[in-house]
């Protein structure tokens, strides 16, 4: 995911084509003009305004896959690029009086830009709203993108110390939090190989996200263990979610990239706080893990 | 003293900087990128020629590290070492017979299977314990390289005894920020601030056979691996030296007669120590650090007998030392052992 601009080379190549084009019209067109009547601060501002217009293209083509929304941004931005660049042109370039295509390019264009931007920024705030749903379970509140882990879609322990101190800030408000991990995951790894067990935590994170409710949250603690945020629940409740969580994660059936299944099994602890602090509420659900876990390996 | 040096090129890239080098790969970061300042580049490596030195494959470390600054990494890469595909080195580890064949691959053939680190091993009638020592004096990516190295034992001998061993572990680093990773990929209690990076296990699982092992394989394994060391040794010229110095700390050892043993010049001798990173001193000093926290963790030794065995006159001077060894005085240090007798 470094560099989404490979997927957008033949838009980047029409665009400078375009640009290209506009020029070439003009030299052969117009003429020169001599130095005395170059107003280089109007150049130094208007080539500027052109010059930003394609770098935020570039940025759009950077950071999107493509699609219409894409299309529609950078289409808007590469618009109001061709309006500015005419209007650099200007200043070197003497059109001839009977020439009235370069006012057509010069205010048409930008109109047509900034309704296509103004569609693209309705559809992409469209867009960030399904987004925002789909992340609802595994960021809550505020949005940090550097607390991501490198290898789920999840939040790490750092996110989940933040939100637990949070969640514990309320007296009164029992928070639990459940710890889950996978029986001898370190085994599995070496059967299924690295590429598989990575996806397996992460498909395993989604089996985990579809039985939350929409105000918990799920971390990926570290490793194999992952973290679930019960805001306001009871022990009750959330020995209930615990069991539901157990039993979802022990009827997923992976599938590796042959096509064989590899059923997981999950251990999980749970911790209602009293008094905690996030530390103390994290310690004793890992705690809670560690008697719930046999020992002994499964024999592969 | 034959012991491999720090700008000694001679870990093949497709063996244990391979790991890595998959891992930050998976990310979609470029190749090149975490070759930068290696000397090496993609081609090389897949053409199986390509061979990192002790100082390039910390520098490749140093690059994965800025690349993927996830604190993850080192224990992921550690998941991935062992046993591995090294060669003869790595069917010695895959088939030994039990916990303390498997710990001898470490002692005796660290140029083979983890040219970073060096082994100390002490067994006592109570306990095993594992003490990493640095191969060089480069120590910028120690806390990476132990936390990789403990993963490693960690999941290959739960792998090969198909049980989970209750290793506990010292570190000689403050506690990082990320405990959980320690908990998760490490379990077992954890000790910080602890002077030493060793694993402790209980004596008892030292003998107990593991069920994989096949001495029809383990056997010529292990002449391959004494015929690939060529009669060198299988540790680093610090460690050799961390060695001959740990067997005579009762003589005073001091760089004249050390050079003298190695039929070489005082001036020589500290010549090659600096390019390995470290000072004479400064190696004699951790020697008996650790001697005195061997002594004090696993025989029990009072102050004053540990004062008397590292040949210190009297106690005061023993303490004032210790001091600035370890930071923490004698007294301290025994308050936070992991196995007081």
């Amino acid at each position: 995911m470094a560099n989404m601009t490979a997927l957008h080379r033949c838009s980047i190549a029409t665009i400078m084509a375009i640009g290209l084009g506009i020029l070439i019209l003009n030299l052969t067109v117009g003429s020169l003009k001599p130095a005395a009547e170059i107003a280089w601060l109007d150049i130094g501002g208007e080539g500027g305004a052109a010059l930003l217009s394609l770098m935020w293209t570039f940025f759009i083509f950077n950071s999107r896959p493509t699609g219409w929304v894409t299309r529609l941004l950078s289409s808007g931005l590469a618009f109001i690029f061709f309006s500015y660049w005419q209007d650099v042109l200007d200043e070197f370039i003497q059109l001839p009086a009977s020439v009235n295509w370069d006012h057509w390019l010069e205010s048409g264009t930008m109109p047509v830009g900034m309704i296509l931007l103004t569609l693209g920024i309705y559809h992409w705030h469209r867009e960030q709203q399904a987004i925002n749903r789909q992340l609802l379970k595994r960021e809550r509140i505020f949005r940090e993108h550097r607390s991501f882990d490198a290898l789920t879609p999840l939040s790490g322990a750092g996110y989940l110390r933040e939100q637990l101190s949070r969640e514990l800030q309320h007296p009164g408000r029992p928070v639990a939090l459940i710890m889950l991990d996978l029986h001898c995951f370190d085994h599995s790894r070496r059967l299924l190989g690295g590429a598989d067990s990575d996806r397996l935590l992460r498909e395993l994170g989604e089996v985990l996200v579809l039985n939350l409710r929409q105000k918990d949250l799920l971390c990926r603690y570290a490793g194999d263990r992952f973290a679930v945020v019960l805001p306001a629940t009871e022990y009750g409740a959330a020995e209930n979610l615990r069991r539901e969580l157990d039993q979802a994660a022990n009827s997923f059936a992976f599938k590796t990239r042959r096509g064989e299944t590899h059923a997981p099994t999950v251990h999980t602890g749970l911790a209602v706080s009293k008094d905690d602090d996030a530390q103390t509420l994290i310690d004793r659900a890992n705690q809670q893990l560690l008697t719930t876990r046999p020992d002994q390996p499964r024999v592969a | 003293m034959k012991g491999y040096l720090a700008d000694q090129p001679f870990i093949p890239a497709h063996h244990q900087p391979a790991e890595l080098i998959d891992l930050i790969q998976d990310q979609g970061i470029d190749l090149n990128r975490l070759l930068r300042h290696t000397g090496l580049f993609h081609e090389q490596i897949l053409s199986g020629e390509a061979c990192f030195s002790p100082r390039t494959w910390l520098q490749l470390i140093h690059n994965a590290r800025r690349l993927q600054p996830d604190p993850e990494l080192s224990f992921r890469y550690g998941q991935r070492l062992f046993p591995g595909h090294y060669g003869s080195v790595s069917a010695l580890l895959a088939n030994a017979g039990n916990l303390g064949e498997a710990l001898q691959v470490f002692r005796d053939f660290s140029r083979l299977i983890l040219p970073l680190l060096g082994v100390r091993l002490t067994v006592t009638d109570k306990h095993v314990c594992l003490h990493w020592l640095p191969s060089t004096g480069y120590r910028s990516e120690h806390r990476f390289v132990v936390e990789a190295a403990m993963t490693a034992l960690a999941s290959v001998t739960r792998w090969l005894s198909e049980t989970r061993l209750p290793w506990a572990f010292q570190f000689s680093y403050p506690q990082p920020g990320h405990p959980e990773h320690y908990e998760v990929y490490l379990g077992g209690p954890l000790h910080f601030d602890a002077h030493i990076d060793a694993m402790i296990l209980p004596r008892q699982y030292l003998e107990r056979p593991w069920p994989q092992a096949s001495s029809t394989i383990r056997l010529p394994a292990l002449r391959q691996c004494r015929q690939q060391l060529e009669g060198g040794s299988g540790d680093s010229l610090r460690l050799c030296l961390y060695r001959h110095l740990q067997k005579n700390l009762a003589d005073a050892p001091s760089l004249p007669r050390v050079a003298d043993l190695l039929r070489c010049s005082p001036a020589t001798l500290k010549r090659r120590l600096k390019d390995e990173g470290c000072h004479f001193q400064q190696l004699l000093d951790e020697v008996r650090l650790h001697q005195a926290i061997h002594w004090f963790q696993f025989e029990g030794y009072s102050t004053e007998q540990v004062a008397k065995g590292l040949n210190f006159n009297d106690n005061t001077n023993f303490r004032r030392s210790f001091k600035r060894w370890a930071g923490v005085t004698p007294a301290m240090c025994l308050k936070q052992l992991v196995v007081g007798d």
